[in-house]
């Protein structure tokens, strides 16, 4: 009887030896899952800080017709994109370029490219960027993405350019 | 008897009042201006060196002629006859020969007008005494003298053609006047100036950014223009003899430079500040601004008129780029321009009654002009550039503009009837926006 009860203590004491074993266990697992989780955390920062860049490469370029500065339908879905990287990422700036193609005067280019850069702004707010975060500038015909003089080149050249700042 | 005393002095003095306007508008013997115009020959004869002792292959006789004929062929106006037709030859040395003139022998080889001139040193001074002859009404029209510095014998030619001109147009022309234009190099480019005849080529700001639309004030003491120097368009004015600038119009987004009101008070600029790209009235001692047009649409390029009523200038408020004009006041704005879907860059011309402008014509930009109430409609240009940015002479009777090409882009002078095209500078290869001065006091 004697025996037995020894031998049930025995059980007991090393289950809970095992127990507190194993828990210790448990406690290292989760300082080393926390470990990752910090260190997740941190790549989660990085990525942000990343996303600056990464943000710029994934902002694209809206394209005009000639002499015009309404968001058509195409550059609908890119703004809609690009509202959204904007929404998500609220740690950067933005500065709204406007862009003509060579064609045409230089001054009235230079209007027709802050135009451009207004309207793109304009877009962007009623998506629900908040305007604090954007400037516009116009470069009027002058920093043509193609120097080209064909139909292909202007029509590239036709543009708002997002460009990230911090 | 009384009555007919009476009605014989009303018909007198009605026919005095027809005749005297005539009499006055008389005094000037060319009207370039007549539809009909021709080119007008005149016959330039070498100086004649009265110097005791002279020998008359003195180089100075010839090349003095030759700058004037150079000076007024750059008018535009003259056919400048050949030397080697003419018949009647001066005898050498003498002072009088100047005045005996025998005209058959001048109608004879197409000359309507004939100059002749003697020339001799006193010190270190050149004297000239010219004669200026009408050949088809044999008489004298001018008679003047000029002393000069030796060696200044560039501007003596100026100064001589410009009253050989004054005599017969009843205008002094250009020759006193300077362009200021764009010397483009991508992002790095600057303003420059230079005089009528193409020399004189001086750079006038540092600024190696994005620059655009100079345009001087009236008395030519300052340019304003746009740059980005400071990476936003912003308006600056030059002061040209202090070397300083001013910056005047740094508002968020678009600061474009527009024109000089007549009395330098005030210049116009296109800005965007409220979203909207509106024109707007700096006064450029207090730099207050005063808006002058609301709309929705782009408005842009705003010139004034000479005598600072009424301001011409782009919008789109039509669905394209038109010229408007309005009062000085913003109020009263009319369209001008209905042919063609693209017309911009208006410059008014200081005679007040027209404005030039580019249009798009067969997807080629060319220059036009136009009254100020949309009529007479005149296209300047026809070749195969882009003419662009029209600027008018201080006398009314040219336009500087941009001539591109794929290759250059250069700054040309015509007259306003289209003629005699001339390159302003033939070296300089990417220059863009010309703005003519008034004229240079001598």
């Amino acid at each position: 009887m004697m025996k037995k009860k020894m031998t049930m203590m025995g059980i007991l004491l090393v289950a809970v030896f095992s127990l507190a074993l194993f828990s210790g266990c448990a406690e290292k697992k989760a300082v080393v899952a926390e470990g990752t989780a910090q260190e997740q955390s941190s790549a989660a920062q990085d990525a942000a800080k990343l996303s600056a860049a990464a943000a710029q490469e994934a902002l694209k370029d809206i394209n005009f017709d000639f002499d015009r500065s309404n968001i058509g339908p195409e550059a609908r879905g890119i703004m809609k994109a690009n509202a959204d990287i904007l929404l998500k990422n609220s740690d950067f700036n933005i500065i709204v370029e406007g862009h003509c193609d060579e064609r045409g005067t230089s001054e009235y280019n230079m209007a027709l490219g802050e135009r451009r850069a207004q309207e793109a702004k304009k877009y962007l707010i009623n998506l629900g960027v908040d305007g604090a975060r954007m400037k516009t500038i116009s470069y009027g015909e002058e920093r043509p993405l193609d120097s080209g003089s064909n139909e292909e080149a202007w029509a590239k050249n036709r543009r708002a350019h997002f460009r990230v700042v911090q | 008897m009384k009555q007919f005393t009476k009605i014989a002095l009303l018909t007198l003095a009605i026919f005095i009042c027809l005749i005297l306007p005539n009499q006055s508008s008389a005094k000037i013997y060319i009207d370039i201006d007549s539809p009909s115009f021709q080119q007008f020959p005149i016959a330039i004869c070498d100086l004649n060196n009265i110097s005791s002792g002279a020998t008359q292959s003195t180089n100075i006789c010839v090349s003095l002629a030759d700058e004037i004929k150079k000076y007024l062929s750059m008018t535009g106006i003259f056919n400048i006859l050949n030397k080697n037709s003419f018949l009647e030859k001066m005898e050498p040395g003498n002072p009088e020969a100047i005045e005996k003139v025998y005209f058959p022998d001048w109608s004879l080889i197409g000359a309507d007008y004939l100059v002749r001139g003697n020339i001799s040193q006193k010190g270190k001074h050149i004297i000239v005494d010219t004669r200026l002859f009408d050949v088809t009404r044999s008489e004298l029209i001018m008679s003047k003298k000029y002393t000069s510095a030796y060696g200044n014998q560039k501007d003596l030619a100026k100064n001589i053609a410009s009253d050989i001109l004054l005599a017969l147009t009843g205008d002094e022309g250009e020759f006193n006047s300077k362009i200021a234009f764009v010397s483009k190099n991508n992002d790095s480019s600057d303003i420059y100036t230079i005089d009528y005849d193409g020399s004189n080529l001086t750079k006038i700001t540092n600024h190696q950014s994005l620059i655009m639309s100079p345009r001087w004030s009236p008395d030519n003491k300052y340019v304003a223009f746009t740059s980005f120097k400071e990476g936003t368009p912003k308006v600056f004015i030059k002061n040209l003899q202090a070397k300083a600038e001013r910056k005047v119009a740094a508002y968020e987004g678009l600061n474009l430079c527009g024109s000089f009101s007549p009395d330098g008070k005030y210049l116009l600029l296109t800005l965007s500040k409220e979203g909207i790209e509106d024109i707007y009235s700096l006064n450029v001692e207090t730099l207050r601004l005063n808006r002058l047009t609301h709309s929705y649409s782009i408005d842009v390029s705003p010139a004034w008129s000479p005598d600072g009523s009424q301001i011409a200038f782009v919008s789109n408020r039509s669905g394209s780029p038109q010229i408007y004009v309005m009062d000085a006041d913003g109020n009263n704005v009319r369209r001008i321009t209905y042919e063609g879907n693209y017309n911009t860059s208006p410059s008014w011309s200081p005679r007040g009654n027209r404005i030039a402008y580019e249009g798009r014509v067969y997807g080629r930009y060319q220059i036009f002009s136009i009254d100020i109430e949309g009529n007479n409609l005149i296209q300047l240009t026809f070749d195969n550039a882009d003419n662009e940015s029209p600027s008018w002479s201080p006398s009314g009777r040219q336009i500087v503009y941009t001539s591109k090409t794929a290759s250059r882009s250069r700054i040309c002078i015509m007259n306003a009837n289209g003629l005699n095209i001339r390159f302003l500078n033939e070296k300089a290869n990417r220059s863009v926006m010309p703005a003519w001065s008034s004229r240079f006091k001598k």
